[in-house]
């Protein structure tokens, strides 16, 4: 999981182009949106994309993301439960 | 008929950004693709903002942002913007992915930058402008469309401030296939560049006034009629070291403009779809300064010109749009 929610991070700094965040920068059990990396409703359609292209996951109900999308650590136990590549 | 002032303007290009360094010393580059030199945008932007944005953006955004804090004209009337090519940059990665990855990854950050109405939406929601807003897309004459439209709409008295853009960027894979076309790449010893510019244009007066502008006039497949009964100082043409496009502009100037010294902006500011808002910037920052450094005649042997009150602007686009552009100095 350690290894899982290392990778994400990096994928989430490349996919938002957070220029000046590094990966140990990233409290994991943070939340993404508002508070901690500040994320907005476009940076969530961002990490929908990521997770379909990355790990083959299609959200097919919009409303999950606000579950999933909760922190990295979240992120990473949901890929790691539904992931299909 | 009301007068139209040029208050403010700023660039962002191949030379030094938001400066007129470029009058004294100017930047020379001798390869035929350069981009823009950018300044350090994580000074004027929010980290959101700086990570979101392509290149265009920011530099739109910057000196639109400029031009509004050196006038305190924060709410222009309109905002008009003319571009060739639009936010090219993320066009092509949104085409890409649409190509390689089909229809359903696409990034939606790349999908709301890649249209060519961005910039001037953008810069409206930046400044909270609800009033008139618009984009011209016409290759080579965008920035004279949009510039028209604001003088028609400011001399007419329908509005009283604009802002008027000229933007564009050039990828290295755009300026590979407009290489490939003859377009680029070819001239002698002229050289692809990048634009941003943005000015501040209001028919009130302002002390800070860089210029007036008198005449604008567009035409298409025929020559334009030329400016009578003023005693132009100088006429800047849009020479780029390509054997046609100069061919142009010597065929039209010996009618024209005989015995008018002639002035280039080029050979500094390098070729974009949008070049003639810097070419016109030139001439504004001239007219501001009153004087015309040695540099921008086309004859090398023309010593810098004191004291100058009229420069006409002159833009052709492939022999069948022509424009002429009359600017005077305010301290008539």
């Amino acid at each position: 999981m350690e290894e899982l929610i290392l990778k994400l991070k990096k994928e989430i700094i490349e996919v938002l182009n957070l220029e000046d965040v590094k990966p140990e920068e990233i409290d994991a059990n943070a939340p993404l949106f508002v508070d901690g990396l500040g994320l907005d409703s476009i940076d969530a359609l961002e990490l929908i994309v990521l997770m379909e292209k990355n790990y083959g996951i299609k959200l097919k109900d919009a409303s999950q993301g606000k579950e999933i999308f909760k922190s990295v650590a979240v992120m990473a136990e949901y890929i790691q439960a539904n992931r299909t590549k | 008929m009301k007068d139209v002032f040029i208050i403010d303007a700023q660039q962002i290009s191949v030379q030094n950004p938001l400066s007129h360094d470029w009058m004294e010393h100017p930047i020379a580059y001798h390869e035929p693709y350069r981009r823009a030199i950018d300044p350090d945008f994580k000074q004027y932007f929010t980290p959101n903002e700086a990570r979101r944005y392509g290149k265009i953006l920011k530099r739109a955004l910057l000196t639109a942002r400029k031009v509004m804090e050196n006038t305190a004209i924060n709410n222009p009337d309109a905002i008009i913007t003319g571009t060739g090519l639009g936010c090219v940059e993320n066009t092509e990665l949104f085409l890409e992915a649409l190509t390689f990855e089909g229809e359903e990854m696409l990034k939606p950050t790349h999908f709301m930058q890649s249209t060519h109405n961005t910039i001037s939406s953008l810069i409206a929601i930046d400044a909270k402008c609800h009033g008139y807003n618009s984009t011209y897309a016409h290759k080579g004459i965008s920035f004279e469309c949009a510039l028209l439209d604001a003088f028609m709409q400011l001399s007419q008295g329908e509005i009283t401030t604009a802002l008027v853009g000229g933007h564009d960027e050039m990828t290295p894979k755009y300026f590979s296939m407009l290489e490939k076309t003859g377009y680029l790449g070819h001239a002698k010893d002229g050289f692809s560049g990048e634009t941003a510019v943005s000015m501040m244009l209001s028919s009130e007066k302002n002390m800070k006034a860089m210029c007036r502008i008198k005449h604008v006039e567009m035409a298409y497949g025929e020559e334009v009629n030329g400016v009578e009964g003023v005693d132009i100082d100088a006429v800047m043409i849009g020479v780029n070291g390509a054997t046609e496009n100069d061919a142009v502009y010597a065929h039209i100037g010996q009618n024209l403009f005989p015995e008018k010294p002639l002035l280039h902006y080029k050979h500094v500011f390098g070729e974009s779809y949008t070049a003639s808002g810097l070419g016109l910037y030139a001439v504004a920052t001239c007219l501001q300064q009153q004087r015309i450094p040695a540099h921008l005649f086309v004859n090398q042997n023309q010593k810098e010109l004191q004291g100058v009150k009229n420069i006409l602007f002159y833009n052709q686009f492939e022999n069948k749009n022509h424009s002429l552009i009359l600017l005077s100095s305010c301290g008539e």
